[in-house]
């Protein structure tokens, strides 16, 4: 019934779609400042607000992302040893968020590893960029990003909470040890 | 069993989805409030965003029936417009439109779809409009809810009277959204 480049292809399928499930979920990855020396920094201070769109409406000047999103990242920096200061700062911290729209050719084959009718879906890629910037030299030190489907995350108060916490504990976990 | 709880799921969600057009209606809320303390309410000053869209930047229609639409509905969960002095709420909206793309709509709403569909899949460009409230603690000046609904915009914006059913079902379905006051 099934000519063997059949069983080939059906094989290879299977396979890449276990490496691409595995790292659908969220995407994680981080620059850092050749040289940089993040043990230097104990304080920090948020910088001013992003004025650029988010790129969805719900999420422009929504302040209950961005509270979220700020005491998620207060909450992890605090277990790092950085502290929270009003005076001058070691570390200035910015962060955007923004959604945009992608389209997938192939869903099935992602959801299921094989598809009958393998057909486009269309879904809302989110991304968190947090950026560590040296207070004094004002360049950046250290950047880091989640990128994620956020599908009906937002119009979902407590899963948009929880996609928050996560990512921001996941850009954070790839900060280079403070010895 | 469990396949049919998922046939009920999907014929359930099918029918949540035909049963209220594709309006997408959802809030956030800041915990720990208690709605109760709020009584009046005035409108903030009006948003400088732009919409996306030339025939609803400055347009008083939509602007008109926008407000009367939240007015009524407020009125009838006891708001009262604050006439003299500060009111305990003040209301911000925004409306926006995108230009956005979608497959098969069918498809994904029913999880199934028809022969043809499926294999001709489609992908279509379609306007979809925001309207955003936020009602905003007018001594801490913080923002307690904001309520939304989106919806594909086709054949809408050039027809006053659906403009003003589709603003109308937007503005109750979203405030229905508030945490009670009891």
């Amino acid at each position: 019934m099934y000519s063997p480049s059949r069983w080939v292809r059906f094989a290879v399928l299977a396979v890449s779609a276990v490496a691409l499930t595995r790292c659908a979920s969220t995407d994680i990855h981080s620059y850092l400042e050749r040289g940089a020396d993040l043990g230097r920094y104990h304080t920090y201070a948020w910088g001013p607000a992003d004025a650029m769109s988010t790129g969805d409406p719900r999420l422009d000047g929504n302040p209950f992302f961005a509270e979220r999103l700020q005491a998620a990242v207060e909450k992890q920096l605090a277990t790092r040893g950085f502290e929270k200061t009003s005076a001058t700062p070691g570390l200035v911290l910015h962060y955007h968020a923004s959604i945009a729209q992608r389209v997938d050719a192939y869903s099935a084959d992602l959801k299921y590893g094989y598809c009958n009718e393998c057909r486009p879906y269309v879904y809302d890629a989110g991304t968190i960029v947090i950026d560590l910037v040296d207070a004094h030299s004002s360049k950046l030190v250290w950047r880091g990003w989640a990128e994620d489907r956020f599908e009906g995350a937002i119009d979902n108060q407590q899963l948009m909470e929880k996609q928050i916490d996560n990512a921001v504990a996941r850009i954070l976990q790839r900060l280079p040890p403070r010895l | 069993m469990r396949r049919l709880g998922r046939l009920v799921a999907v014929a359930f969600g099918a029918l949540a989805v035909t049963g209220c057009a594709t309006m997408n209606v959802s809030s956030h809320v800041r915990s720990g409030i208690d709605f109760a303390q709020y009584r009046t309410y005035g409108w903030g000053p009006a948003d400088a965003l732009p919409t996306g869209d030339p025939r609803l930047d400055k347009n008083l229609f939509f602007q008109d029936h926008m407000l009367g639409a939240v007015e009524k509905q407020l009125a009838a969960r006891g708001f009262e417009m604050a006439a003299i002095g500060t009111p305990d709420l003040l209301i911000h909206y925004h409306a926006s439109i995108d230009r956005r793309i979608d497959t098969n709509r069918a498809d994904q709403a029913h999880g199934y779809c028809y022969e043809a569909d499926c294999q001709q899949p489609e992908v279509v460009n379609y306007e979809a409009g925001t309207l955003v409230l936020d009602f905003v603690d007018a001594r801490t000046n913080r923002v307690i809810w904001r309520g939304w609904a989106q919806d594909s915009l086709e054949g809408v914006l050039e027809n006053q009277d659906r403009m003003a059913r589709q603003i109308n079902e937007a503005v109750a379905r979203m405030l229905k959204q508030l945490p009670p006051r009891l």
